[in-house]
């Protein structure tokens, strides 16, 4: 198992070294460069040339060869863009951003638990309301309940998220007044941030007024991202509750005279919840990488409209390093993802 | 009981921070509090509590005041000008403003070579190279910078500019303590350090992505603030800033889409705040490398084909006016009216003059932001089509991201465009220069020596009224020669809430609002 869990984390170094290359890659080869984002609608050719310099980016991408040329010595090949990137990632080092100069590291820091509080929160919501309601309709089949609950979830996944993160500000914060409509916290509030999910710092430092007024802060902001999964989740578990009912084990269970409750719960869902509990870890995956539509409604202050709005002004440290730190997170969720199937089903071990 | 004691304590000091709190919401949250460092309205706002200008602007008009300069003068030709300063004040860390902090914090900017400019680490100073032309050997306006006398300073040009102290008005050159400059560095302006002034609000806290927090300075030599915090939110959306201001959770909404302008009115808890008029102004380009716009005929047949009339009233919701030339209605320096009016007939003739019987098939690219000047610019790109199509040009609808199309625009990829500017001082040459000036062979692919020499003598004279006829001639020949359509000046939404007196809209964005008188009726 440990051995297990090395060899995939070692398989991190590949994954990595090929994430830097290509997003190094792909933001050299899109026209639009920093200097021009910031020079806006008018950048005169000198003020373009020496911002360039300034921002180093005249500099060789990957190998300095002229300077290599010129010196000789083998280790000049190496003073280029890429390299010093790299060497400052092995010291931790991911940069500054270009346009704000506040050092990567610190914005992800800031930045990623607002982001891990709001997908828990989403998710919350998805399983806890999803998986009953999914086994539910699987036990109905065919009944009103099951066409009603599915159709609720065809209109979950169809909703754009922008419009009901819209819809939900209006109606709870504007015309009803019951919760607030955007950020994390009332501007009169303040938490003391340790693990930076203000709910729970809220809550450790005993701090409860302001737990709850987090809390209030997260309601509209997690509805909104997590009717998406809710509806898959709900999907999944129908379907799968659906194909293990059918199972001869339950009918024999059945047959043994089992109560219902213990077919559906030891027997049934057990099983069901494999392919269930995969999607739960894609979602939730996806959604830690930045749910930017709701993050812009919401002026939630995740990394995923932090690396938008990075793209958009071509600022490559905050692309760079928000990238980098997302390929991470994958590969760590879906580690996670695998290794919740041992603790489910028996059969599946990994040596 | 003690806690009870405790709790009512705290419920009677949060009623009181809350009633004497200030919130502003605004698009975004500022990239730096170092003011020269950052170009934008959303950081420029919040540091222009915390710092000060030279010049500074009458409220709600583009009339010059003292700032931290109290007045100035030039010399005969406008090369040499002596600022006097304001004296008695203090920076927020206890440095006296004078001569030397002036001095220290123009050459910040102005010497490339400066021991605290801060380039080497990053530090941009995009806006000196904008106004003032670059650092020193760099197409730099100012060559030097002299303290002569403890609060005198005394700066030497490379060439006459007689608007000199407008371009100092500009919302970017606010100066910072040259203590706390040297103490942070390249931190000075981000979060953990936000900046040091001299102005009536002192920094507190900058949470990134959540709140930047500033309270009253006391001292302050304009006499204390009206409120006693100011907290800026940065909300993106238009649509959740309104309702963050009907809900009550803001004080200020900047920025409003022009379509919820009905909304603001009719809602009693809401006031609409709006400047007099804007400097802006929104334009359609014809780039003379892509055949057949450099025909004049073509260009135009182009303008005749437009009804600019029609699109204002459709778009601009009665905020925006329709404009006569590139220059705001408020700047000297017009000349005749756009000479012309929609005519699709006349278009069609001159067009078929042209050797265009059949009209011919180009591109029109269109912004993929809105802009004050371009409030929707694709459903205007799309009316412009329309247009064109009436006379038998078929213009095909384009864009791309706005990072590129800021860098494509200038290189004659795009055949027609729309761009705009907001100014960044008030004078025509902020506007003229911009279009017309050195880069008028990439921006529209025309190349005129002749406009160019009229704008650069213009912007040597100290007298207006030759100044303001040198710049109607610009403006006729580029009318004349149909170089660039001007479509409009808009002016944006922005609304208070009830109870908020004293935010009075600037000519030149929000982001030029002192909210030193602000108050907030408790």
């Amino acid at each position: 198992m440990t051995a297990y869990i090395v060899r995939r984390l070692l398989g991190l170094v590949p994954v990595l070294i090929g994430v830097t290359l290509l997003i190094f890659f792909l933001t050299r080869i899109i026209p639009g460069d920093p200097a021009i984002a910031m020079l806006g609608e008018r950048a005169a050719p000198n003020l373009v040339e020496r911002l360039r310099a300034d921002l180093g980016l005249d500099r060789p991408l990957f190998f300095n060869t002229a300077e290599y040329r010129e010196t000789g010595r083998f280790g000049d090949l190496f003073d280029s863009q890429y390299f010093d990137y790299m060497g400052g990632m092995l010291r931790g080092d991911l940069g500054r951003s270009i346009l704000t100069l506040v050092p990567i590291t610190q914005s992800l820091l800031h930045r990623f638990p607002a982001t891990f509080e709001l997908t828990l929160a989403a998710m919350l919501l998805a399983v806890v309301i999803g998986i009953p309601a999914g086994m539910w309709a699987a036990l109905r089949r065919g009944t009103l309940a099951d066409t009603g609950v599915m159709l609720v979830a065809i209109a979950g996944v169809s909703f754009p998220v922008f419009w009901l993160g819209i819809i939900l500000i209006y109606v709870f914060a504007v015309v009803l007044g019951w919760l607030p409509p955007s950020g994390r916290l009332s501007v009169s509030t303040s938490i003391q941030p340790i693990t930076g999910m203000y709910v729970l710092d809220g809550l450790l430092a005993g701090n409860f007024k302001g737990a709850l007024n987090a809390a209030r802060h997260l309601v509209l902001p997690a509805i909104a991202l997590g009717t998406i999964p809710l509806a898959i989740v709900v999907r999944m578990t129908r379907s799968a509750m659906l194909e293990v009912l059918g199972q001869d084990y339950v009918r024999t269970a059945r047959a043994k005279g089992l109560s219902e409750l213990t077919v559906v719960r030891k027997h049934s869902l057990r099983n069901a919840l494999l392919p269930v509990i995969t999607v739960i870890g894609l979602s939730f995956g996806s959604l830690l990488s930045g749910a930017i539509l709701t993050e812009t409604v919401f002026s939630w202050p995740g990394i995923g409209r932090w690396v938008y709005d990075g793209i958009a002004a071509r600022d490559y440290p905050i692309i760079q390093g928000g990238v980098i730190f997302v390929a991470t997170l994958f590969v760590f969720v879906n580690l996670l993802v695998d290794l919740s199937y041992t603790l489910i089903d028996p059969r599946i071990q990994y040596a | 009981m003690k806690k009870l004691v405790l709790l009512l304590a705290l419920l009677l000091t949060l009623g009181l921070t809350s009633a004497q709190t200030l919130v502003f919401g605004s698009s975004g949250f500022p990239a730096s509090l170092d003011a020269v460092d950052s170009q934008d309205g959303n950081s420029l706002v919040v540091s222009g509590q915390v710092t000060e200008r030279l010049v500074d602007f009458a409220p709600g008009k583009t009339d010059l005041i003292p700032g931290l300069a109290t007045s100035w003068s030039a010399n005969d030709d406008a090369t040499v000008w002596t600022f006097e300063l304001r004296q008695g004040v203090n920076f927020h860390d206890g440095t006296p403003f004078n001569a030397e902090a002036a001095k220290f914090n123009l050459d910040r900017w102005n010497d490339p070579n400066h021991p605290y400019s801060g380039r080497a680490e990053g530090k941009t100073f995009v806006p000196w190279g904008w106004v003032f032309g670059g650092p020193v050997g760099d197409g730099n306006l100012i060559e030097s910078v002299a303290a002569t006398g403890d609060y005198e300073i005394q700066l030497t040009l490379t060439q006459p500019a007689p608007f000199l102290p407008a371009l100092f008005a500009a919302v970017y050159f606010q100066f910072n303590s040259p203590t706390a400059v040297m103490a942070a560095g390249v931190n000075y302006g981000t979060p953990n350090v936000g900046s040091v002034g001299t102005g009536p609000f002192k920094f507190v806290e900058w949470i990134e992505g959540e709140r930047i927090v500033l309270e009253r300075n006391d001292d302050y030599w304009g006499g204390p603030a009206g409120v006693e915090r100011l907290v800026f939110r940065g909300i993106e959306q238009p649509t959740a800033r309104l309702a963050e201001l009907q809900a009550g959770t803001i004080d200020i909404a900047v920025n409003l889409t022009s379509d919820d302008l009905a909304t603001v009115q009719n809602d009693p808890n809401l006031k609409a705040a709006i400047a007099d008029t804007e400097l802006n102004v929104g334009y359609v380009s014809m780039h003379q490398a892509n055949a057949p716009f450099d025909n004049v005929l073509v260009r135009r047949a182009v303008a005749y084909a437009i009804d600019r009339d029609a699109i204002v009233s459709a778009f601009y919701e009665g905020l925006g006016v329709v404009a006569q030339d590139h220059l705001p209605p408020v700047l000297f320096g017009h000349g005749e009216d756009w000479p012309y009016e929609y005519n699709p007939e006349k278009a069609k003739e001159l067009l078929a003059e042209a050797g265009f019987p059949n009209g011919f098939t180009t591109q029109y690219w269109y912004m993929p932001v809105s802009r004050p000047y371009f409030p929707a610019p694709q459903p205007i790109a799309e009316t412009i089509a329309s247009y064109l199509a009436d006379v038998g040009i078929t213009a095909e609808l384009m864009t791309e991201d706005w990072a590129t199309y800021l860098a494509d625009y200038q290189t004659g990829k795009f055949p027609m465009y729309m761009i705009g500017w907001n100014a960044d001082y008030a004078d025509p040459d902020n506007f003229l220069r911009t279009f017309f000036g050195p880069s008028s062979l990439t921006d529209q692919g025309w190349d005129s020596p002749e406009t160019r020499a009229l704008i650069q003598e213009a912007s040597q004279i100290a007298d207006q009224d030759r100044r303001a006829e040198l710049y109607a001639q610009v403006v006729n020949t580029v009318a004349d020669q149909a170089i660039s359509i001007p479509m409009a000046h808009n002016r944006s939404l922005n609304a208070t809430r009830v109870g908020i007196e004293g935010w009075i809209a600037s000519p030149l964005g929000f982001s030029s609002v002192s909210l030193h008188s602000v108050t907030k009726a408790q």
